[in-house]
């Protein structure tokens, strides 16, 4: 099974993950678990399969768009993919450096600068000190902060704050991104930009996990589409075959559930 | 290659962490790095006054033996009692991103710490003023401890942070034990000599007895401790081992559970 390394940039083989619902709620303190001793000891816990064995290669290079419904384990994925939690059952092989945009701004403190915020934020997220301090004049001038990059981050606007936020994570070097729904964000002319950045990004070789909900723009970023649904991959293939089995199964799915309304309403219709 | 730029990445984390506490502490203050200061002096202050004037202890310079005490004391309590719930505080960030999470703790001790450096020069300044002679131990002396402090702490820091995670609890009892146990049956307030005899040993047992003398020793005395420090010296390698290997078989939850 193992495959040239130089050649994959991710591989899920077998990936699971559970998460523990009851263990989460109900153990976060001492009183709360002599409270429910008897369900505690007696394992009563209901486990979440967020991931339910998948297998995913990902080739160095290429572009993954990543569909489904909430809940399906899309976010799990890339944070497993990201490091930011193990797997229970599986293995799974990252090569390069992965750089996790799950969220734009993460660790953004609003009493201190743009401009130090945005030097901490490319260390959290994969630079040192020194390569942030390097491309902190890009990511000033990519933002369009102008002064504003001196000035207390509360006193930005969400729109200035989410330009930050992108500046910071596209200039970070990946050879791995991971983006979880955080595209589709500030205004047109900035949208625009950070799209042709990402093919920027793209055409130097860098791998892409996108997750999103946005179906028009999955054939536009990816070289093929991932549809997970209820943890399981259901759907594999180029991003407009998948994105189009999608929508044609939730259509008829919704044309199912209105036909079921019009039988319910004749029935009642009948019964009076 | 990749572990050390993992490594030089946890430093600059930890670096500008540690500074970016430390600004937003004295940010839009009006005293900034005096209420560092403020603090402790004021509290030995009313020490002073409580124990010397009132009570009466009988202790040669107490007002100096106090503070000797007092200030590495602080760092002691203040990073725990601000770092153990760090882990915790920061569950949407360790959710988001993944980095080395120990340096959200240690950069609380570190921060801490900087505030007791700083401080000492005040101390100096008292010692010259009183008559004392610090001399070249102290080039020594002062690292040295710091350094064992720094272990010791970072350690329990380490694993009262970790299982914080599952337990908030351990919050509000470190709190309590540090603050109102610990430090009474520590010889801050009160030097070492004058407890009786068949204490002694049990008091020192207490590995922040025998580095508070050591600080006191070197203040007062320009000694560098040496066997006498054996509990702590014990405990810090200890506590760092206990709270490294703790934090690296329990920080895999930490993003399922917080």
């Amino acid at each position: 099974m193992r495959s040239d390394p130089g050649d994959i940039a991710i591989a899920f083989e077998g990936v699971s993950k559970h998460y523990s619902l009851s263990l989460q709620k109900e153990a976060t303190d001492v009183k709360s678990m002599l409270l429910h001793l008897p369900r505690f000891l007696s394992n009563a816990r209901r486990p979440f399969v967020a991931l339910d064995n998948v297998d995913l290669r990902v080739r160095r290079g290429e572009s993954v768009g990543i569909i489904g419904p909430n809940g399906s384990g899309k976010s799990t994925t890339l944070r497993v993919m990201a490091g930011i939690t193990p797997p229970t059952s599986g293995r799974v092989e990252v090569n390069g450096r992965v750089v996790g945009l799950l969220e734009l701004g993460s660790g953004f403190h609003p009493r201190i600068s743009g401009r130090e915020n945005a030097i901490l934020n490319a260390v959290l997220l994969g630079l040192t000190l020194d390569e942030a301090r390097a491309v902190l004049p890009d990511i000033i001038a990519f933002s369009e902060l102008g002064d504003f990059i001196d000035q207390p981050m509360r006193t930005y606007s969400s729109g200035m704050y989410f330009r930050l936020g992108f500046s910071v994570a596209v200039h970070v070097q990946p050879e791995i991104l991971l983006i979880d729904e955080v595209l589709a964000v500030g205004d047109a002319h900035f949208q625009d930009k950070c799209m042709e950045h990402i093919h920027g990004l793209r055409r130097q070789g860098v791998t892409l996990v996108l997750v999103t909900h946005d179906m028009l723009s999955l054939p536009k970023f990816c070289d093929r589409g991932v549809l997970l649904e209820q943890g399981r991959i259901t759907d594999e293939g180029t991003p407009q075959q998948v994105v189009h089995n999608y929508l044609a199964r939730v259509e008829a799915l919704l044309a199912l559930r209105a036909e079921d309304q019009q039988r319910l309403k004749l029935a009642q219709a009948v019964g009076q | 290659m990749l572990r050390n730029r993992q490594a030089r990445r946890a430093y600059d984390l930890l670096y500008l962490l540690t500074f970016r506490e430390l600004k937003l502490r004295y940010q839009d203050t009006v005293l900034g790095f005096g209420w560092s200061l403020i603090r402790p002096l004021l509290q030995g202050a009313v020490l002073y006054v409580v124990l010397s004037k009132f009570i009466r202890i009988d202790v040669e310079d107490y007002g100096l033996v106090l503070l000797a005490g007092l200030f590495p004391w602080t760092w002691f309590q203040t990073s725990l009692t601000l770092a153990v719930g760090s882990f915790a505080a920061n569950g949407a960030l360790i959710k988001k991103v993944y980095f080395p999470r120990a340096v959200l703790p240690l950069a609380t001790v570190l921060n801490n710490g900087v505030q007791y450096a700083l401080s000492i020069p005040v101390l100096l300044v008292l010692l010259l003023v009183a008559g004392y002679r610090p001399d070249w131990t102290w080039l020594i002396g002062v690292p040295y401890l710091l350094l064992v402090e720094a272990a010791l702490i970072m350690g329990i820091v380490l694993f009262i942070a970790s299982l914080d995670v599952y337990f908030r609890d351990l919050e509000h009892l470190t709190d309590v034990f540090v603050g109102l146990i610990w430090f009474y049956l520590t010889p801050v307030i009160y030097p070492l000599s004058i407890v009786p005899d068949k204490y002694h040993d049990w008091v020192l047992l207490n590995p922040m007895a025998s580095l508070i003398e050591g600080w006191r020793d070197l203040f007062l005395h320009n000694q560098v401790p040496g066997v006498d420090l054996w509990p702590a010296l014990a405990f810090a390698a200890g506590a760092a081992a206990v709270g490294t290997l703790s934090f690296r078989s329990m920080q895999g939850g930490f993003a399922d559970a917080l």
